[in-house]
């Protein structure tokens, strides 16, 4: 069974290499990207030869502490570079999870970052060959603490996409997440308010021994007490990584065991609900034609004018259909929580422990709109095959475009503007509150136009609708890498640009605070208008071809 | 100014000349060209990958051809998509729907982007729930619907705008024949009123059953086209299909998979 499933699992990458010749460039760039990391990691097991054991047991527990956070939050954060054989695929051939699991374990231990993992972890931990009996537990205890690391990762990525396909457990998972940042937050400025140095001092050697006691990394802590014939400790040490290793392996099982028999789609159950579609677009009718016939002396004309600047039919609902799957769509939950997490971490618990000038706040807010915004890039490619129905009811470009946008902009816009007046808080600047807020939604509405172009012009295969989120195979990650690479750049170009007067206000004068409110707000809107403009007549041409470039 | 009812009388339904696609080193259409008249019930017939739903995409706007023209009531597709693409009606096959949304939903979206006002959408929704027997599933998301419900509910899609041609791919699919029945009247009235149905199939006798004209599609071409009895030729139509097309050159005998 183990060859059967390697053999299937190398099978189905070389025909894709073969099918979409682009990832064979992404393999030799993460080839030579490997190789090239290979003298650093001699050079690193140099530098830890050359340190006293306490010390080279203290770097190795904090180098595979990040490198674990690195196994479970990656494959969650990127999707898509996960390629490991999706259990799901087994369920029509009636095998209990008990006989796939071994072959499952050797193909998930057999990726490039696994291999890599592994060898350089295994290298660092050679450092200890000065004593014989501390290097044979050094190597045993980096064996079983990358296989925690991998094995995490595996169970992250199938935790996660259940927690999402569920609403109930959606909810729950998002208090849980708030209360932990919450937490984080309130720790973080805690330690803070004794400052930096102090932290270094006394809480980080306590923080890396604590470490060094869970099965994170007491693998590559245990080392440490040979030297002592503490071998008690050297112990425990490895039995509680084998052991956490065994856990995790029977949680992956578990959770293969489920997926083998329930199917992804059916989960929500049969919940009913009214035609929110047809609702919002009568609602609209009745708003309009009461604006419209408004007889009112000054204000009939402009009531008039608002009747007339309203979206239309189509517009709208295309808007309620991408509301529904940003409320409900696993995918769109991902990708939306996953855009946020970044800056939250960095600015509201990173850089305050670090305990950086205020100011570094001001970069939160422009973040936020870069990430939410820069995430579209591929977004008509999560329609998959169901954009049909958008392109037979006519040349519906703009129109189509504008819905889209308008759905994420109806959000995303609150999200901006609370995190700027947070930043202005923070840093105790409330007058910039204002030219703050509208610069971000500057930065917001550009490179959201950049992202509407991008996602009509160069889609990429997204995961399907019903898939788990962040089990998606690697499609064309070709394509979607060349995408990825010019959306960077140019937000990378648009955005500095858009921030510039308001970098003016904080460093030069605040009254370019006031110019930062115009150009944002003006920059905004025409980055949002030329977006739709451009993605939506690209759209129109390329209809007979997006079909295929989606799936 | 050409007298748009004298043209419509005279233009076939749909028209397609030289059709060709390739994907790579394949080539899934080969030059294909038909003549959909008007009122007829058209069947299209074909083995499996024989280019029916290429032929099919192309025909309805869903995927560029690389050579030919697609004309529907005398109007280009492909030139003049603003004018043709509210005459078709299209149900694709194998394609994902919008199923985040409710069955009611999707048809109510699908009336909006056709332009329809509001109260218009709301009471053809609910004349296609009843007419589909989809009342009690109106409310419930397309994810949890069955395969046949899905057909149902992307067959009332293609309907909501009262088109004059329908272009279905595989309608009968799934489908029960309690509603295969209804969708059967369905397409009969539309036809006796003047509209037109092209449909692929692989079920011979369905095709026998509903269709005035029939082609039988074979590697991207056309092998046989005309009316019923002229493809047939005297013959049951799945013979003829099966003489066109070939049968299995090795026919073997699985003996293993007998119990004696």
């Amino acid at each position: 069974m183990v060859a059967t499933i390697l053999s299937l699992r190398w099978r189905t990458t070389l025909h894709s290499l073969r099918r979409d010749k682009w990832r064979i460039l992404v393999v030799i760039a993460g080839a030579i990207w490997s190789i090239s990391m290979v003298p650093s990691i001699f050079w690193a097991e140099y530098l830890l030869r050359l340190q006293l054991p306490d010390i080279r047991a203290d770097a190795m527990t904090v180098i595979g502490a990040v490198i674990a956070l690195g196994w479970v939050s990656v494959p969650l954060l990127v999707t898509g570079l996960d390629d490991t054989l999706d259990p799901t695929r087994f369920a029509s051939v009636g095998m209990p999870a008990r006989r796939l699991m071994p072959g499952l374990t050797v193909s998930a231990f057999l990726t490039v970052p696994a291999v890599f993992t592994l060898l350089a972890v295994a290298l660092l931990a050679t450092s200890w060959r000065g004593d014989a009996a501390a290097f044979a537990v050094a190597l045993v205890g980096a064996l079983l603490t990358v296989a925690t690391m991998i094995l995490s990762g595996r169970v992250a990525v199938a935790w996660a996409g259940r927690i999402l396909t569920g609403r109930r457990s959606r909810i729950a998972a998002a208090a849980a997440a708030l209360a932990g940042i919450a937490l984080a937050i309130v720790i973080g400025r805690a330690l803070l308010a004794r400052g930096l140095e102090s932290i270094l001092e006394e809480d980080v050697p306590v923080l890396i021994t604590a470490l060094g006691t869970t099965p994170i990394a007491a693998g590559l802590a245990a080392p440490e007490f040979v030297r002592f014939d503490d071998w008690f400790s050297v112990g425990w040490r490895l039995a509680i990584t084998a052991g956490w290793s065994v856990m995790l392996a029977l949680a992956w099982r578990a959770s293969v065991a489920r997926s083998l028999v329930t199917p992804p789609t059916r989960t929500s159950g049969s919940a009913r609900r009214d035609d929110r579609i047809l609702f919002h677009a009568e609602l609209a009718d009745r708003v309009r034609s009461r604006l419209a016939a408004a007889s009112v002396p000054l204000l009939g004309p402009v009531a008039r004018g608002f009747a007339r600047a309203m979206p239309s039919p189509e517009v709208r609902a295309v808007r309620s259909r991408a509301l529904r799957y940003w409320a409900s769509d696993p995918r769109y939950l991902a990708a939306g929580v996953g855009a946020l997490v970044g800056p939250v971490l960095l600015f509201g618990i990173l850089l305050p422990a670090l305990g950086l000038p205020g100011w570094t706040a001001f970069l939160m807010p422009a973040t936020v709109a870069m990430s939410l915004s820069w995430g579209r890039h591929n977004d008509v490619a999560y329609d998959s095959t169901a954009l049909w129905v958008d392109v037979v009811s006519g040349r519906l470009g703009r129109r189509v475009m504008r819905g889209r946008l308008e759905a994420l902009l109806l959000w995303a816009t609150p999200v901006v503007v609370v995190s700027a007046v947070a930043a202005a808080l923070v840093a105790e600047r409330l007058d910039l509150a204002l030219g703050l807020s509208l610069a971000s939604l500057g930065v917001l509405g550009t490179t959201l136009g950049i992202s509407a172009v991008l996602s009509v012009a160069m889609p990429y295969r997204a995961p399907q609708p019903g898939a788990n989120p962040f089990g998606a195979e690697v499609g064309s990650v070709g394509a979607g890498l060349a995408a990825q690479v010019l959306s960077s750049l140019a937000t990378a170009v648009t955005a500095p640009l858009v921030m510039l007067p308001f970098i003016l206000a904080v460093v030069v004068h605040p009254a370019w605070s006031a110019v930062a409110a115009i150009t944002g707000l003006a920059l905004g809107v025409l980055g949002v208008v030329l977006g739709v403009r451009l993605s939506g007549d690209l759209y129109d041409k390329r209809s007979g071809r997006l079909l295929s470039a989606v799936v | 100014m050409r007298d748009r009812g004298y043209a419509d009388r005279v233009n076939p339904a749909l028209q397609l000349f030289g059709l060709r696609k390739a994907f790579g080193a394949t080539v899934a259409v080969d030059g294909v060209d038909l003549t959909i008249p008007q009122g007829s019930f058209y069947g299209m017939v074909g083995p499996n990958g024989a280019g029916k739903t290429t032929t099919l995409s192309m025909a309805t706007g869903l995927l560029t051809p690389d050579a030919g023209t697609v004309h529907v009531h005398g109007i280009d597709l492909w030139r003049d998509p603003d004018a043709a693409k509210p005459l078709l009606g299209v149900l694709p096959d194998g394609l994902h729907t919008f199923d985040r949304l409710t069955g009611a939903e999707l048809i109510s979206y699908s009336g909006l982007l056709r332009g329809l006002p509001a109260d218009e959408v709301r009471r053809r929704r609910d004349d296609l729930l009843a007419a589909l027997d989809l009342e009690s599933a109106g409310r419930v998301l397309v994810t949890d619907y069955s395969a046949g419900m899905t057909k149902k509910v992307a067959l009332a899609c293609a309907l909501v705008h009262a088109p004059r041609v329908l272009v279905l791919d595989e309608p009968f699919e799934a489908v029960d024949p309690v509603s295969a029945g209804a969708i059967r009247r369905i397409l009969a009235a539309f036809v006796e009123d003047g509209g037109t149905v092209i449909m692929s199939s692989h079920v011979m006798a369905l095709v026998e059953r509903l269709c005035d004209r029939v082609a039988i599609v074979g590697s991207g071409r056309i092998l046989a086209e005309g009316t019923l009895e002229e493809v047939r030729a005297g013959r049951d139509l799945e013979d003829r299909f099966v003489e066109l097309v070939g049968d299995v050159a090795d026919q073997r005998d699985l003996a293993w998979l007998r119990r004696s």
